[in-house]
């Protein structure tokens, strides 16, 4: 059968930053998969040694523009680690309810794509339409619907507004229902269950062997979660830590989506200790002693390392980051191997990556010279529409018909 | 120090120097010919994960610290390992734990470490760059002839 190659990026709309794929296909099989990367690098780390401290945490939520407050929250981390700075309790509350809120939308983000990836773009704008209340109550709470800015050594830099629960409550009771009636439509879809069960499988060997985490490791049976684990502020609520074994992009789903309603739970903690737990928001900080601090934070993707090394300046000497996905996406190596074409793409965005640039057109020869035009999302979708058709030849399925009422 | 850390550092004791504890962080320096046994033992028998290393450019030389964290007690242990400014080397962790893969390209990309035994040691971040050429580091600091910054 013959080989060929095929080139997926750098700019495309499935891949977080731009990266460039190079897949190998014999056939319709995928046999090896090689990444590169480096056209998105802005030396964050160098400028950061150029910045104050309270100036990186401003630089750091501009590395991502989705999960916009977990490098701050991990920044903020790592410098109260150097010093072991104690936060007010309010202030603790107020990072958990800013986290939750982000992990929400992000979820809700990637649950969309997925639906779009796969032909569903019915499920990709309802998960959005409900992401939209959710950005509106983080305006209400910080003044931005993103970039939030709250996160401050110390603390967080603006106080909770204790007048604004009423309005949080039904949203979250909201959510809660849309999202319990969403697993349920998931579940009972069988385009959707043949579509994404036991495609692109992580075992639990693979994820610890490449160092995976967040909900790309918790889908494959490793248990981990920096929230349970090493909390900074999270201590005081509870969180569940959702776990599934299968590691397939089936699983991915349904942990994102239990985690969605899990968020929702934290919130309500977080609500019902504000009514109790008055006071400062920040202890200040005056200076940084020489030293070095480890902070980190559970992301939506996953954990985000910060660490900094200070010399007694007010400007770090080395701050290094790590992002969730330069730990997952080698993954892919494990995951993309030996399945169809059409599946890749799925599989590719099934670690989250979001969506901020073009798509490009693609021309690819084989090599016998002739030319494949096929994008992958056409692929992915034409596979959709046929086991849709198998299943359902005249009637809607199930999770279109929840949104039709 | 909880069982599992005393047996750790007990069983390295002539290995290590100058261990740094902090709540719940470790860090100490490790030998270059050490490295592995202890990435080895902390990965396979500890089943603690790498988040990442950390590179930088010290007055003296380079210094590498890895970053394993055990995720039952939510430790860090943070081996470090020095090197010298001219033709750094270390040995790699990769045949140990694909994870490190990436991380340890990183590295020799942006500060020149090579590390010994990486099964395909190239640019990470600056491969496609036109601005950076094979040899250049970009996150080592220039310094006059005189070794000064």
């Amino acid at each position: 059968m013959s080989k060929c190659r095929i080139p997926l990026g750098p700019f495309h709309p499935l891949l977080e930053e731009a990266e460039f794929f190079n897949i190998k296909v014999e056939g319709e099989k995928v046999v090896d998969i090689e990444m590169e990367t480096g056209w998105m690098h802005r030396g964050h780390e160098k400028i950061s040694e150029t910045r104050t401290f309270t100036q990186s945490i401003f630089l750091v939520e501009r590395i991502c523009g989705i999960c916009s407050t977990s490098h701050p929250f991990a920044c903020v981390n790592a410098i109260e680690d150097i010093d072991n700075v104690e936060i007010p309790e309010r202030a603790k509350y107020i990072r958990v309810l800013i986290g939750e809120l982000e992990r929400i939308h992000s979820h809700l983000l990637w649950v969309g794509l997925a639906g779009h990836f796969i032909g569903y773009d019915t499920l990709w704008m309802w998960a959005w339409k409900y992401r939209e209340p959710i950005l509106r109550l983080s305006e209400k709470i910080t003044g931005n619907r993103n970039h939030y800015a709250m996160m401050r050594v110390g603390g967080v830099g603006r106080d909770f507004d204790n007048s604004l629960i009423p309005a949080i409550n039904p949203v979250l009771d909201m959510l809660e229902k849309k999202m319990v009636m969403l697993a349920g439509a998931v579940n009972d879809d069988p385009v959707l269950k043949s579509r994404l069960k036991g495609v692109g499988i992580l075992t639990k060997e693979d994820a610890i062997n490449y160092c995976a985490n967040g909900p790309t490791a918790r889908a494959s049976g490793y248990d981990i979660d920096v929230r349970r684990d090493d909390p900074t502020a999270y201590e005081v609520v509870d969180v569940k830590v959702i776990v599934t074994q299968n590691g397939d992009v089936f699983d991915k789903a349904v942990v994102r989506i239990l985690e969605i309603i899990e968020s929702c739970n934290i919130i309500r903690q977080c609500l019902k200790a504000f009514e109790k737990i008055q006071g400062p928001v920040i202890n200040k900080v005056k200076e940084i002693s020489p030293g070095e601090g480890i902070g980190r934070y559970e992301a939506p993707r996953g954990e985000v390392f910060h660490y900094i090394r200070s010399d007694g300046t007010n400007r770090p000497v080395r701050h290094k980051v790590r992002a969730p996905s330069y730990s997952n996406i080698p993954t892919y190596k494990a995951s993309c191997i030996g399945i169809p074409l059409a599946d890749a793409l799925i599989t590719l965005a099934a670690v989250d990556p979001c969506y901020c640039c073009t798509e490009r057109s693609l021309k690819v020869f084989d090599t016998n010279g002739r030319k494949l035009e096929e994008s992958l999302l056409k692929l992915s979708r034409e596979k959709t529409e046929k086991i849709r058709t198998k299943f359902y030849p005249n009637n809607l399925s199930p999770l279109e018909k929840i949104f039709e009422l | 120090m909880n069982g599992k850390e005393k047996i750790f550092f007990e069983k390295f004791k002539d290995k290590f120097s100058k261990i740094i504890e902090k709540k719940r962080r470790y860090y100490f320096n490790v030998d270059n010919e050490d490295l592995r046994e202890v990435a080895d033992y902390l990965f396979n028998t500890m089943k603690c994960r790498l988040s990442t290393c950390t590179a930088t450019e010290v007055y003296d030389g380079l210094e590498v610290l890895y970053h394993f964290t055990d995720d039952t007690t939510g430790t860090y242990y943070n081996p470090r390992v020095k090197t010298c400014l001219e033709n750094p080397e270390i040995n790699s962790i990769t045949p140990i734990l694909e994870g490190a893969n990436w991380i340890e390209r990183e590295m020799y990309d942006l500060f020149g470490i090579k590390f010994k035994g990486h099964p395909d040691l190239k640019k990470l971040l600056t491969i496609n760059s036109p601005e950076f050429s094979e040899d250049d580091h970009p996150m080592r600091f220039k310094r006059n002839s005189e070794g000064k910054r």
